[in-house]
């Protein structure tokens, strides 16, 4: 079983170099340049999040199709419990998004380091103990106590990580590649209560508002010395804490006279359109779901 | 004579901290009039637009649209047909798709569905903007913001079309895109307000200008009248159209005859030097 987890794993690796590979070569034939950017995420990834959903080639599909693709996939995953689905997942997730959706399979595993890292740190608890006794299959003495660990602890903590992984990724597909006013309408679709989708289609407005405001305001903050030292920094954090509050409470003012005199009488409705979903995603997606049950039933 | 189409009454507004911002206003507005609003910040042209759009309430005065006078029964019919581009795009746009946003008033008409869609690609085509319907706002730039709300009040199709100062943090491009737009939308024959600060674009494009100043209106009629009056231009603190200072000028120095044919823009100028 293990030698089919490398694999799977070898095999992922694999895909992600070539098309990294592919995407360098490219560049260079192109003679454009672009921006190098280091491993690992980087501060404001939600919105760069948000900007991939756009970009992505595969946001012209359905979202209810795409969201209640991901969703049961992660309840799939969840509830087989099996490494094989879990492999099989995260491939086909990946695929989706980087070669369909075609995102750079550079900014998807940058996406990814940041779950990645939550994982690791909590898994890596579940597979090590402590002892006064030399015991289990594996210690390692650390001068007061042992730490130890065995072969079936490790495949449990391997098996756990695939299968949070692989929801995660299913998770991840939706987002990439469905931008968050689309999953609020099939929210609301879903009879999600009124209050919580307008909440959530305003809030989701609102972050950008509030963040270019901030951005504004650090800025300038920055431009006469606001953050010379530590402590005039946290002074500066906390007046731009405060007339955010105030400018938030001006701007809803204005924001709620603006959407009066367009006619809001206490709903918000806004024009949602529909998008055709295609016979042959329906097929292929009914395929993969059958593919993963029958996988899991013969691997039981 | 055009129809009357909007009548402001003696309009008083006090805001909640006790200054009072409308002193007593009255105007009436006629069937595809011009208007540029005139007066410095803190006049009142804000509140005036907020009080006629039926979103401030005033503390007395009456507004009367087509006859009928406005209260509280009737005030969804007369935010239909005023529609205000607010100064400020960001504090506007409220959907998270362009398309949604401009489709935000014709929902709230209650008009079927595909009346908006309809509305909507007219729109959108209208302020040439049809490329980034599925567009968040936040990856658009000033002048985009500014043209889908903009495209918001042209969806509405209200006849009378308020602009907040549509000129500020415009660069010069799409300020020029602006006027063609007023331009268009004035031989449409809506009815247009506009307040602004900038004295040279009220007095090529309007036909008529109110002077704002402290509450009051302290000057209304033709732009040509105004601008010749110096008492009203040094108490709301405006200057001299360029245009209209330079003709003046020349005049004064015998370098030009007075023919009375004031030029307005740079072109019609040129017309006058080469006669």
């Amino acid at each position: 079983m293990e030698k089919i987890i490398i694999l799977c794993a070898i095999f992922l690796m694999a895909v992600f170099l070539f098309k990294w590979k592919h995407r360098s070569e490219y560049t260079q034939r192109d003679g454009t340049y672009h921006h190098k950017h280091k491993f690992g995420h980087k501060h404001g990834e939600g919105s760069s999040i948000d900007f991939y959903a756009y970009a992505s080639k595969i946001r012209h599909w359905n979202a209810t199709f795409k969201v209640s693709l991901s969703v049961l996939t992660l309840i799939l995953c969840i509830v087989f419990d099996n490494p094989y689905v879990s492999v099989v997942v995260i491939i086909a997730m990946a695929y989706l998004t980087v070669v369909k959706g075609e995102l750079s399979a550079y900014g998807y595993l940058s996406i990814l380091t940041i779950p990645i890292v939550f994982i690791l740190l909590g898994t890596f608890t579940i597979a090590i103990d402590f002892s006064k006794q030399p015991i289990g299959q594996y210690n390692l003495y650390l001068g007061f106590c042992y730490v130890f660990t065995s072969e079936a602890k490790l495949k449990t903590v391997v098996f756990l990580i695939l299968k949070v992984f692989a929801a995660i990724s299913a998770l991840q597909m939706m987002t990439l590649s469905t931008p968050s006013s689309e999953i609020i309408y099939v929210l609301r679709k879903a009879h999600v209560p009124k209050l919580i989708v307008e909440l959530m289609s305003l809030i989701y407005r609102y972050i950008f508002i509030l963040m270019d405001v901030y951005t504004k305001m650090k800025n300038s903050a920055e431009s006469r010395l606001g953050y010379c030292d530590f402590k005039t920094s946290c002074y500066t954090f906390g007046s731009i804490a405060s007339n955010m509050l105030v400018v938030s409470l001006k701007k809803a003012n204005a924001y709620y006279d603006a959407m009066e005199a367009r006619c809001y009488d206490g709903d918000l409705i806004f024009l949602e359109e529909d998008k055709k979903v295609e016979t042959i995603q329906i097929v292929a997606a009914a395929a993969f779901i059958i593919f993963i049950i029958l996988l899991w039933g013969f691997t039981r | 004579m055009e129809k009357l189409i909007l009548k402001v009454e003696d309009l008083y507004y006090i805001y909640g901290n006790g200054k009072s911002a409308l002193d007593g206003v009255s105007v009436d507005i006629y069937e595809g009039e011009k208007i540029a609003v005139l007066g410095s910040n803190g006049s009142g042209k804000s509140t005036f637009f907020l009080n006629v759009d039926g979103v401030l309430t005033p503390e007395h005065g009456k507004i009367i649209y087509r006859g009928t006078v406005i209260n509280k029964k009737n005030l969804k019919e007369l935010r239909k047909n005023i529609g205000i581009v607010f100064q400020d795009a960001d504090n506007q746009i409220i959907a998270s798709t362009v398309m949604a946003e401009v489709a935000f008033g014709p929902m709230n008409l209650k008009l079927p569905k595909e009346e908006v869609v309809k509305r909507v690609e007219e729109a959108l085509t209208y302020m040439n903007i049809s490329d980034f319907k599925d567009r968040p706002p936040h990856y658009l730039s000033g002048g985009e913001k500014k043209r889908v709300s903009i495209a918001d009040i042209i969806a509405m199709k209200s006849e009378i079309i308020i602009f907040d100062e549509p000129t500020a943090a415009l660069d010069p491009l799409n300020a020029i895109m602006l006027e063609e737009v007023l331009i268009k939308l004035g031989s449409e024959g809506k009815t247009m307000l506009i307040s602004t600060h900038d004295v040279d674009f009220a007095y090529r494009w309007a036909e008529r200008v109110i002077v704002f100043c402290e509450g009051k209106i302290i000057a209304d009629g033709e732009p040509l009248e105004i601008f010749q009056n110096k008492e009203v231009l040094k108490q709301a603190n405006l200057k001299q159209p360029t245009m209209l200072e330079i003709y003046e000028a020349l005049v004064e120095k015998h370098l030009l005859e007075d023919t009375k044919a004031y030029p307005k823009s740079t072109q019609e100028f040129k017309k006058i030097l080469e006669k």
